[in-house]
This record gives C-alpha cells, sequence and structure tokens, in this order.
C-alpha cells in the first residue's frame, strides 16, 4: 500500500508515523526530528513565510523534554503545527489581523492538549488569512512561490509539503482545508462535522467550523485523527473491497480547469478499470441548484454576529474583503432568508444520505484545477458543498497539470463514518498510484 | 421620575428612557444599589463593575436612545467572554484566559446600548463545590443552576435582564425555579463566539427576563435582528399538544399541578389541546444526552485535565471526563444519530399534526431545598438535544410556596411564533 521505505536523507523527510515509530524504538531522537525541521525551516521561511510565530528554541526544549520523559502516546516525538486562529499555549493568537496583536492565550485549545497528551510537541502557528476568511496572508506557494498556496489554511499545507512539519492542523468553513492541501499537493482531510473539539479556535460560523488535518500520507492523517478524537489508533487498514465510487459532478462542475475535470474522470476511469464499482451521482438541481448561495447565507449570517466585537470596537482593522464579502453581506441576510437556507441545508443531507447508502465515497473535484498564480486563494467552489453537507472528505493528489504544479481528486464520505472513507481512501490511491506512480 | 426603577420590565424601562422619564444613569445606579443591597443574600454576581457600568450610563445619557436595549443594564453568566470583566468560566483559579474582546451576545448587547453591569455565578464546573447562590424568593433553596446567579439577579430585580445558557437545563430550569421567563432560542440563532464551551452539541445562550414581551425585545438586540412586539392577540385557537415526556414519573405534585393549572387555564381561552406521545426513541433521549455530554468533556476539556485539574470539582472528573473516556466513538455516533433522528421525527410532527406549541414541564418541581442540588434537568434535555426553541412561563406556585412553571415548545426556527404564544400564555395563567 505504501512505497518503499527506503532511509530518507532527513528526518524532516520521514512521514508523521515513520518519525513516531522511530523516536519510540529509540533509533531517532526527538530532538534530532525537530533540528531537522527547523533547519528547513530556517532555509525555506523567507521563501515560503509559512510561519506567524515559531519559537526554535521552546520547540529544541520541549523535544529534549520529551525525550527525557520516555515515550508517551501514538505521536511521539512528533511536531505538529497549527493554524494561527487555533490557541495553543505559550504562543500568541493572531487571526493574522492587526487587531489582536498581544493575544497570549494561556490556555492550550483542545486539539492542542490532545496532540501534546498524545506525545506530539507544538511546532509553532502557521499562517492563515485573516480571520479564517479571504483577505491573504503573505504564505506562497512551496512547490512555485509565485502561485498561492490556496487558504486560508494556507501555512498549514504549505508548510507540511515543503517539510518544515510533518503534521499541520487547519480549520475549514467553506474549503479552507482542502483546497490549500490541493495546490500545496498534500493529503487534506475534513472530518465530519462534531467530531473533534472546537474549544480554543475563534469561532465563525457554528454551523459550520471544523477543524481540518493535513499530512504527506493518509496513515498520518490517521494518526492524527485518533489523537485528535481521543480514540485507540489503529494503523490505517485499506478496505476489505473495492470501494463502491460515484463520481459526482456538481452544478459547477465546468467552472473548473479542463485539466482538473480531465483528472477526476480519469481516476474514475482506472478505478473502474481495476474493478471498483463506479458510476454516476447526480445530484438533483431543485435541491442543489442554490447550494453556494445556501452556505453562503448560513456562514455570513451567523459570521457577522460571531464578529460583532470587532465590526464595532475595530472596524478600521477590519479588511475590507472580510467587512464587505462576509459581515456587512450577513447584516443583509434577513432571518427568513437564513432560516429557509438552513432548512434546505436539512433536506440536502438527508438526501445524500439516502442516495449514498450503498456507496463508499464520492469522487470529485477538489479544486479548479493548479494553484494559480498570485496569491488570491481561490474559489471554494468545489469544498464548500462537502462542509454544508457535514460529511468527512478527502483531497489526494493526483498528477500534475500543465504548469507543473499537483492535481487532485476529493472523496467524500458518510457522516459519522470516517474510518471507512480513510480506508477507501487507501485503496484509492493504492490503484491510482500503481497505474500512474508519478 | 420613576419609583423603583429596578422593578421595571426591561420594555417599560427601555419606554420610559425614550420618553425622558429616566435616564441610563438612574436606572443603573437603582439597579447596582439593589445589586449591592442584596449581595450577601442572594450572591448571584461573580464580579460587578459599578465604575465601568457608570462610564457607559453617562455615554449613553450624552447621546440619542437609539439601540433596543439603551440604557438597560444587564448581566451575563461568567461562561461569556468579557474584555473588560474578568471571565472565570465558574473554575476556580488556575489559569484563565483574559480575551481581548467580549463574545457575541455581549457585544451585541452593547451594540444595542444595554450596560453589563457584571458576571453571574455559573455552577457547570464546580458542581457541587461553591454554589453559594440563593434562590431569592426563598435563600434557604437553589436558584437552580447552572445558569444561576442570571436566574437570581434578574428574579431580585437587581437587572431588568441576563443572559444564561443552556446544554441540559440550566437556562429554562432556573427561570422556572425564580419565577421568572427565559427563552432557549433555535440552536445557533445566538452566535456562541467568545463562550466558554460545554457540549458543542448543544449549547445554546438566552435571554432570561422577568416577561415574556421583554424577550422578544431581547432576542432581536441579541440575533441583530429587527424588533417586532409579541402579537398575544394573534395567537386565536392555537393548536397545543401536552406532552408530559417518558420521564412523568419524575414529575413532582407542584409540577403536575402546574401542568394542570396550565391545560385548564388554556382550553378556557379556546386552545385545542392534544395529548402528545413521543416515540420510545424519545426515552432512550436522557441515555444518548450524557454519552454526548460526557464524550465532548473528555476533549473538551483536554487543556484543564492536564494543566489546571485543581480548577474543578471532583464530581466534575468522576461524573463527566472519567465516563467521558469511557465513552466509545461507536457509543458517540448512535447517539448522535439518535439524536438527529428525534430532532427530523419532530420537525416533521410540528407540520403534520399542525400543533402551534408543545406544553411540558419546565422542571420537576419547586426549587429543592439547600444549596448544593440545583435540581434534576430531566424535562429539559430533549429540548436541548433536539435543538427548538423553548420558554418557561411562570404558572403559579407548589404547596411549598415557591414558583413552578412550565414550558412551552415550538418548531425549529419558529421562534417568533413561540414568543406570540408564551405571552399569549403568560396572560392566560397570570390571570387564573
Amino acid at each position: 500500500m505504501t512505497t518503499t521505505m527506503t532511509a530518507p536523507a532527513e528526518a524532516r523527510d520521514l512521514s508523521a508515523s515513520e518519525a513516531a515509530r522511530a523516536i519510540s524504538t529509540g533509533h531517532l531522537t526527538a530532538e534530532a526530528l525537530a533540528r531537522s525541521c527547523l533547519d528547513r525551516v530556517a532555509s525555506r521561511d523567507r521563501h515560503v513565510e509559512a510561519w506567524a510565530h515559531i519559537d526554535p528554541d521552546q520547540v529544541i526544549a520541549d523535544a529534549r523534554a520529551a525525550d527525557r520523559a520516555g515515550p508517551k502516546g501514538p505521536l511521539y516525538g512528533v511536531p505538529v503545527a497549527f493554524k494561527d486562529i487555533i490557541d495553543a499555549r505559550g504562543a500568541p493568537t493572531g487571526f493574522n489581523s492587526p487587531i489582536y496583536p498581544d493575544y497570549h492565550p494561556r490556555s492550550d485549545s483542545a486539539v492542542s492538549a490532545l496532540v501534546r497528551l498524545g506525545g506530539g510537541i507544538v511546532m509553532g502557528k502557521v499562517a492563515t488569512t485573516e480571520f479564517a476568511n479571504m483577505h491573504p496572508g503573505p504564505c506562497r506557494n512551496p512547490l512555485d512561490l509565485e502561485r498561492t498556496p490556496g487558504g486560508s489554511s494556507s501555512g498549514s499545507a504549505a508548510a507540511v509539503a515543503d517539510r518544515q512539519v510533518p503534521l499541520a492542523l487547519g480549520t475549514q468553513t467553506s474549503g479552507s482545508m482542502l483546497r490549500p492541501a490541493a495546490y500545496c499537493g498534500i493529503v487534506g482531510y475534513k472530518p465530519s462535522f462534531g467530531e473533534i473539539s472546537r474549544v480554543g479556535v475563534k469561532q465563525q460560523s457554528g454551523s459550520f467550523d471544523t477543524l481540518g488535518l493535513c499530512a504527506r500520507t493518509l496513515p498520518d492523517i490517521a494518526l492524527l485523527r485518533a489523537v485528535l478524537t481521543r480514540t485507540p489508533h489503529a494503523p490505517l487498514q485499506p478496505a476489505d473491497h473495492p470501494p463502491r465510487v460515484r463520481l459526482c459532478r456538481i452544478p459547477e462542475w465546468m467552472d473548473a480547469e479542463e485539466q482538473g475535470r480531465v483528472r477526476v474522470e480519469r481516476a474514475a476511469n482506472v478505478l473502474a478499470d481495476a474493478g471498483c464499482d463506479v458510476d454516476e451521482l447526480a445530484l438533483p438541481a431543485d435541491l442543489f441548484a442554490e447550494w453556494f448561495d445556501v452556505h453562503r447565507r448560513i456562514a455570513n449570517f451567523e459570521s457577522a454576529r460571531n464578529f460583532a466585537f470587532e465590526t464595532d470596537q475595530h472596524r478600521d482593522k477590519l479588511s475590507a474583503t472580510i467587512y464587505e464579502g462576509r459581515i456587512l453581506d450577513g447584516q443583509r441576510t434577513t432571518l427568513d432568508a437564513y432560516v429557509a437556507a438552513c432548512r434546505q441545508a436539512e433536506a440536502m443531507r438527508i438526501w445524500l444520505e439516502g442516495a449514498m447508502a450503498e456507496v463508499d465515497c464520492l469522487l470529485t473535484l477538489a479544486a479548479p484545477g493548479e494553484a494559480p498564480l498570485g496569491m488570491a486563494t481561490g474559489r471554494p467552489t468545489f469544498n464548500s458543498l462537502w462542509t454544508l453537507l457535514y460529511v468527512p472528505c478527502l483531497s489526494l493528489p493526483y498528477g500534475k497539470g500543465a504548469a507543473g504544479m499537483p492535481l487532485s481528486v476529493q472523496l467524500v464520505g458518510h457522516r459519522f463514518a470516517d474510518e471507512a472513507l480513510l480506508s477507501a481512501a487507501a485503496t484509492v490511491q493504492w490503484i491510482l498510484d500503481t497505474e500512474d506512480p508519478s | 421620575m420613576t419609583d423603583a426603577p429596578e422593578r421595571l420590565s426591561a420594555l417599560e424601562a427601555r419606554t420610559a428612557i425614550d420618553a425622558g422619564r429616566l435616564s441610563a444613569t438612574d436606572l443603573l445606579e437603582a439597579c447596582l444599589e439593589r445589586a449591592t443591597s442584596r449581595h450577601k443574600t442572594v450572591r448571584a454576581f461573580v464580579h460587578i463593575d459599578a465604575e465601568g457600568a457608570r462610564r457607559a450610563a453617562r455615554r449613553l445619557d450624552a447621546g440619542p436612545a437609539g439601540g433596543l436595549l439603551h440604557g438597560l443594564p444587564f448581566c451575563v453568566k461568567d461562561i461569556v467572554d468579557s474584555h473588560d470583566q474578568p471571565t472565570a468560566y465558574g473554575a476556580l483559579g488556575g489559569e484563565a484566559n483574559v480575551p481581548p474582546w467580549d463574545g457575541a451576545a455581549i457585544a451585541l448587547s452593547r451594540r444595542a446600548g444595554a450596560v453589563l453591569l457584571g458576571k453571574t455565578t455559573t455552577t457547570e464546573l464546580v458542581y457541587p463545590r461553591l454554589k453559594t447562590t440563593r434562590n431569592p424568593l426563598r435563600p434557604t433553596h437553589t436558584p437552580g443552576g447552572s445558569s444561576s446567579g442570571s436566574a437570581a439577579a434578574v428574579a431580585d430585580c437587581q437587572v431588568p435582564f441576563g443572559i444564561g445558557a443552556q446544554t441540559s437545563g440550566s437556562l429554562l430550569r432556573p427561570a422556572a425555579f425564580c419565577g421568572i421567563t427565559a427563552l432557549k432560542p433555535t440552536f445557533q440563532h445566538i452566535g456562541n463566539a467568545g463562550v466558554r464551551t460545554n457540549t458543542e452539541a448543544f449549547d445554546t445562550l438566552g435571554p432570561m427576563a422577568r416577561t415574556v414581551a421583554d424577550l422578544a425585545l431581547l432576542r432581536a438586540a441579541l440575533m441583530g435582528i429587527p424588533y417586532a412586539p409579541v402579537a398575544p392577540e394573534s395567537v386565536v385557537r392555537p393548536r397545543i399538544a401536552i406532552c408530559r415526556t417518558p420521564y412523568w414519573d419524575r414529575a413532582e405534585p407542584a409540577t403536575v399541578a402546574a401542568m394542570a393549572r396550565a391545560h385548564d387555564a388554556f382550553a378556557v381561552a379556546g386552545a385545542r389541546l392534544v395529548d402528545f406521545e413521543l416515540p420510545d426513541e424519545f426515552a432512550r433521549l436522557e441515555h444518548a444526552h450524557a454519552r454526548i455530554s460526557n464524550f465532548e468533556s473528555a476533549r473538551n476539556y483536554a487543556h484543564e485535565e492536564v494543566r489546571a485539574p485543581d480548577a474543578f470539582s471532583a464530581d466534575f472528573m468522576t461524573k463527566r471526563m472519567g465516563p467521558g473516556l469511557a465513552v466509545t466513538m461507536a457509543q458517540f455516533r448512535e447517539a448522535m444519530r439518535l439524536v438527529m433522528g428525534c430532532r427530523r421525527w419532530l420537525d416533521r410532527a410540528f407540520v403534520e399534526e399542525g400543533i402551534d406549541a408543545i406544553l411540558t414541564p419546565s422542571a420537576a418541581g419547586e426549587a429543592p431545598a439547600g444549596l448544593t442540588n440545583t435540581g434534576t434537568f430531566i424535562f429539559n434535555l430533549i429540548w436541548s438535544d433536539v435543538h427548538t426553541p423553548a420558554v418557561t412561563v411562570p404558572a403559579g406556585e407548589g404547596e411549598g410556596g415557591l414558583p413552578v412553571g412550565v414550558q412551552l415548545v415550538g418548531r425549529m426556527h419558529e421562534d417568533a411564533r413561540l414568543l406570540d404564544l408564551a405571552a399569549w400564555a403568560e396572560r392566560r395563567l397570570a390571570a387564573q
């Protein structure tokens, strides 16, 4: 299922699973791993600018303490980065906003506490867009510094893709974890809504905010997920049957780049040729045609209220992007429009549950195509629907586009059946990699 | 000038301020005086910022009376962040965060011109340690919890309104015990930004006041939506479904009598009352609710578990965290699916059976004696789980002479209609 285990040149090139195993068995120290990652950060940060806050001395001190204390948890000795809207004790949370320059939470968020409980090390805070909205930060795509890494979990994806850290947490309210993961060529995962604690994450939209995970391998996603859900970690197993896959072209399908669409369609054919039950799932227009607007109404109505303090006390320090695009739009959204959207969203969820009853996963686009040039973070057109529907989703890198940048596919599973999605994805990835190891 | 302005309802005070008969400063001073003189008996507040409140009142008096809540002092359960007053989340000492923002509910109240007097007691985390708030109607009895201080302060006329929160029964039950009214809005209608999470699946903030008409005013401000007064006169022959719940055997005589009184009062006023049976799934909600809350606790409080275990009572650790670690993901999901199924069933039932509101108990009975037992939330948890709006309305007294309420539950998202009906009910019950 995985690629051959040749010893990598640097500890930082290990996956999190490999690193944790090596540290637990004494073949590697947490300090050596930390130093390897920090060396990479030092040489690359001025190009990629993935970090909002990092304290190398603290990281090394934590790594040394981990080495002294001995094995603890499945993430033993592994550094993890946190999107800078997630609190971590000992670091500021900046939100990429000038409003809170000195906010130093005294408490860990639930996820940073759970990472520590699982033996992991908090490596630092990675770049976000302003309050996880659209206004970009300085972070660049490590594969091509002229391009966006995507957003809003920009630094999370960039730092992992660039081997500066093996694991990172982001969030997704629209498309903010899977799209940057896709643009940077790594694995992104948005869990089922409601399974991972949001304590210590600044709330935008209570109905949608979801923690996101990114890593370079699927087993690493499973590992981090176990730690964050505080459930026993079992190594990722492929599914016990070839996945039943449904290609899902959402209404905006033709808005994607042709090369992106072709890649997903090719994946469908490869899976079918390998013996998977592959078919199409069409979303009924009467329910789904306006899904983007449904998502926008709910997200913005709620965000406008949740940002009341910032709006009233720090209006001058909010970007036009967030003030006009999110807050004003939310203030203009009537309660009736919000309620209608909530009901429509629930109807969509019920429909999808029924439609996926005999299906393991949907196959669709994770992003419109390659990461675009420039710093605008791209459109969440291919992500927000799944956030709205509360279902777990993964983006997997799959090939390259005309500009040499990664392309990807997205797999979508059943709510509350994330392990099954990860297993199906492991099988899908194996099939796709075997057919085209590039 | 108004005598005893602290006794005015929020609407009455707001109208008086608008008409120039009352200033924000005079109202604040009356409330401050009341709160301070009553503190030893009631102990509703963990923190009062008199000078900050005075500055705010002076600023409001210097300008035109614009916002919905212009000049109204209020209190907030101490789980909501305030940038200028401490927030302890009900824990003891420990490494409290001092966030630089107001939670959305405080920010929106202030946007509407309300004056934050102080933060009130919450019993969630220190159960049963340090429950010191007393029922203002009988200080040897609990006011209920966990929104103890807000209920007590409002009932005692220390402030015209307060903000509380409910995960299980923590908003409506104390309101009922203290003889006031409260609204648990539809889940997510009021933003939870800046609120200490208890259980993400259920946590809902809500206003507490002395009249249902006030709840409509407060709801509009807290949601940032246009205000329309309650319209009880628009309620004609409502179809009211009487729901005793699968837990009716735990209803005490005071609750049984209150439900009978409500039945009669509503019937006389022309309501069409029908018995409403919940399917068996709802009986499993008690267990599912505990599973979900405990599962979440073991994750939501991961930081405190490691860094500040002394901040919480031994009870909290043994009754929430410990069991939370024992709940498997499969059990959590099963519980979530059960809750979602109940939610969907109920929404369909409202529509298919043409129900205007469900009538159900607010609490098991009167406020229990003593301070450490805040009462059972058995009659509240269903409505927390299914996310529907719910209001408690005073319904007389029990044999012990303490208040009892009845609860009215509406269809999800139809909070305005529920408030109209609750105002109608309030009148009918007061006329008895």
